[in-house]
């Protein structure tokens, strides 16, 4: 057998609670004691005991974003050893909160440690917007939050321009200071935006970033109730 | 080949290479686990008696060089250059050891290897877990020893106490065992090779030392520079020679022929521009790769994964810039994310270049229209942000005269046109994009691979009618003039040199250059009919031209 896609391949020693396997694998260094929740589905392996649970503590959450139509369907890891996690081939980002609040498409979660303050947030002024970045998981305080992001994203901060307008179906997350408004297109003749044929972004303005991903067909996987 | 060894087996180091000047790599690590891995030079009576031969990490080398700490590289966690021929005859066995450095066991350790590069390739790897050890502290890895020559033990036997009950081990105890050709009954105590010949292995040719992957200076190498690799290596694939001239996205030896399209820095990284091959996963290295600086799998070249811009590479310092540096992957997501969110989005920041068009990522371009204030049509729906004053307004009647044939052709983008001054992201399904920029020159484009364009550009339908073709026909659309295109591609994208027999997928094409001759070619095989089976390949685009020209190749077939 060909060692050398073994041996280069091989997992590597983690340097952090939660680090990359490449672009598209997560790596978590579960702890007994430090859990952590997890798209549901999106274990691909693992070493050592770890097991898993529908989130059970969550649950009046999960079922409040049930209702709304934000489907986040999430597991709760404990025990220890090293988890990997992926989504569907998607580019990861593995993020360090400090004190930091970050609001995050639904579809885009992939892991955050248990311990983080969560819950589903509704996005004023987009409520008539349909499809994804309706509903938004907030998570805040001291831990690590894993992203997903079809392609690799990119990373405006707002403070430089204006106004910055994004497609919402390639929004990914935002830091929560910035000032969230929808916007519709400017001409009734003017065609933006896929699948809908409305033209709508969604503009920030104010001092944080905003992650959007190369690509803007998200929609398909979160709507399909692959995990139920 | 490697061979593999299981615990307490034994060769004749002539049996897994007759060089003696080796690379010894050790991969050994575990959650929250501190590592020391040693090197111990023993006399016939597995003594330390000297002890400029116990090589770790505060003596790296012996006395005469020829044991080496090289460190972390190539995806081991303690490498070791060892040159057999020149260790005193005094030394009669070589134990590489592990121990823990702080609290925890040899259980909790997880699936790592001894192994042994020659030349560049490896030739043998022990490989071991946790599982096979309980409490103990320390791991006996691996011998070599004297016994006819050298010879080569894998041990893995556990040790209770740490690094300097090892020391001690050796220092003041004897254990004699002087089976050491039975692994069966050698095994547990690690085998003492009783009495051995002095004198080094003959090695009448021996490959040259090469830590895996890396050249072979005479100091400790450096963890990069690449090198040409020792005969002794095989290239991976003959692919790379037929595809390594078109490397530079321009039409290979003939610079008689109309320099084509200069190609914003980018995914298409210019000639020269240095980045690890794009095959292996981002900052691994595969050992015993020989990673030729061109990319190994052949096509466009040196583009580093996520390859931005070169000014900016997303992943600055990261792995990616040390092809050879085992840095544990990136590494560089959990270092960034010390300095918070803002650390870890810096790799994401994309590139701050003032043009018109602009490659953030290999993904997403942005087009500057406050630069010289022409609009740029782009395919619809393939905004996925913008700042500043942007109109976007549907792209109809206006391009009629130019494009007839656009407005029926199936397969053809709806476009909208996008004016004002501000700054627009594109991006379409995380497909590759691949700005272009011509200059008075002409490239033709598979319609479904355009995202944008100058309006400034001529555009002209182009259709490709052949029984055969999925859809009956392909559509494309020929850019000519002064300005920039961005072209799509799933996957890296592969340029063909157009020569007298150059053949694309139909599904595969991507674009061509303009002065290209396309022609559908039909294989008809008699034989086909005779049996049931359909090699699904049966109708092909043939290209035919000028040197010079090129054809553009997706891995991916719609």
């Amino acid at each position: 057998m060909d060692q050398r896609m073994i041996a280069g391949h091989a997992p590597t020693a983690p340097a952090a609670r939660m680090d990359n396997h490449g672009p598209s694998i997560a790596r978590v260094a579960l702890r007994s004691g430090q859990d952590l929740f997890a798209r549901a589905g999106s274990m691909i392996g693992y070493e050592g005991f770890i097991q898993y649970e529908a989130n059970s503590s969550g649950l009046g959450r999960a079922a409040a974003g049930r209702i709304s139509g934000e489907n986040v369907p999430l597991m709760r890891c404990h025990g220890d050893g090293r988890l990997y996690l992926a989504d569907y081939g998607a580019h990861v980002v593995c993020l360090e909160l400090a004190e930091d609040n970050l609001s995050v498409n639904a579809a885009n979660v992939l892991a955050f440690d248990a311990h983080l303050q969560w819950g589903v947030q509704r996005v004023k002024g987009v409520a008539k917007f349909a499809g994804q970045g309706l509903f938004n998981l907030g998570i805040s305080g001291t831990g690590w939050v894993a992203v997903t992001s079809r392609g690799m994203p990119v990373v405006v901060d707002c403070a430089q321009a204006g106004e910055t307008f994004v497609d919402p179906d390639a929004l990914v997350a935002w830091s929560t200071g910035l000032r969230v408004e929808g916007k519709r297109s400017f001409k009734a003749s003017s065609l933006i935006g896929r699948g809908s044929g409305e033209a709508f972004q969604l503009a920030f303005s104010g001092h944080g970033f905003v992650v959007v991903q190369p690509s803007e067909d998200s929609t398909d996987r979160l709507t399909q109730p692959q995990q139920q | 080949m490697a061979r593999q060894f299981q615990r307490g087996q034994k060769t004749r180091l002539t049996d897994l290479t007759l060089g003696t000047d080796l690379y010894v790599g050790v991969q050994i690590s575990g959650p929250g686990l501190v590592f020391d891995i040693s090197c111990f030079g023993l006399d016939a009576d597995e003594q330390l008696s000297d002890d400029r031969y116990f090589v770790f990490y505060n003596q790296p080398k012996s006395p005469e060089e020829s044991l080496q700490l090289l460190g972390a590289q190539a995806g081991d966690t303690e490498s070791f250059r060892v040159t057999l021929d020149q260790v005193p005859s005094a030394i009669h066995r070589l134990a590489f050891t592990a121990t823990i450095d702080g609290d925890g066991t040899m259980a909790q350790a997880a699936p790592g290897y001894l192994r042994i590069v020659a030349g560049g390739e490896e030739v043998a790897r022990y490989a071991f877990d946790g599982s096979a050890f309980t409490t103990e502290r320390a791991v006996m890895l691996g011998d070599f020893y004297r016994k006819d020559g050298w010879r080569f033990a894998a041990v893995g036997q556990g040790f209770d106490g740490g690094l300097a009950a090892l020391l001690r081990h050796f220092g003041g105890e004897v254990e004699e065992d002087d089976s050491a050709d039975d692994p069966a009954q050698a095994a547990p105590q690690g085998g003492a090779p009783g009495f051995a010949v002095p004198g080094a292995a003959s090695a009448p040719v021996a490959p040259g030392f090469a830590p895996p992957g890396a050249a072979a200076p005479p100091a400790p190498p450096p963890p990069a520079a690449p090198a040409p690799p020792p005969p002794a290596v095989t290239q991976p694939l003959p692919v790379q020679t037929p595809h390594a001239p078109v490397a530079a996205h321009q039409p290979p030896p003939p610079p008689a022929a109309t320099q084509p399209f200069p190609v914003q820095p980018g995914p298409y990284a210019p000639p020269g521009h240095q980045a690890p091959p794009a095959y292996p996963a981002p900052g691994q290295p595969v050992p015993g790769h020989p990673a030729p600086p061109a990319a190994p799998y052949g096509g466009p070249p040196p583009q580093a994964p996520y390859g931005g811009p070169p000014p900016q590479p997303p992943f600055p310092g990261g792995p990616h810039q040390q092809p050879h540096h085992p840095a544990p992957t990136p590494v560089a997501a959990g270092a960034a994310g010390a300095a918070g969110l803002q650390g870890a989005f810096q790799k994401y920041g994309g590139s701050r270049e003032h043009r018109r068009w602009a490659v953030q990522n290999p993904q997403l371009v942005r087009a500057d229209l406050g630069i010289d204030g022409k609009p740029v049509l782009a395919r619809q729906g393939s905004m996925v942000l913008y700042q500043g004053d942007v109109e976007f307004g549907y792209k109809g009647a206006g391009m009629r005269g130019r494009m007839t044939r656009w407005a029926t052709g199936e397969g053809m983008p709806a476009l909208m046109r996008c004016t004002g001054t501000g700054q627009v992201f594109f991006a379409e399904e995380a497909a590759e994009l691949h700005p272009v920029e011509l200059q008075g020159d002409a490239i033709v484009v598979a319609s479904q691979h355009v995202l944008a364009f100058d309006e400034s550009l001529d555009v002209e339908v182009r259709r490709i009618d052949g029984h055969g073709i999925p859809g009956g026909s392909l559509f494309a659309l020929q850019f000519q003039g002064t300005g920039t295109l961005v072209i799509t591609t799933h996957g890296q994208p592969l340029v063909l040199p157009v020569t007298n027999a150059t053949f694309a997928d139909a599904n595969a094409i991507v674009a061509w250059s303009a002065a290209a001759q396309v022609l559908v070619a039909n294989q008809v095989r008699l034989r086909r009919h005779a049996y049931p089976g359909h090699t699904g390949e049966s109708t092909q685009l043939q290209f035919r031209g000028a040197p010079g020209n090129f054809a553009i190749i997706q891995p991916y077939e719609i």
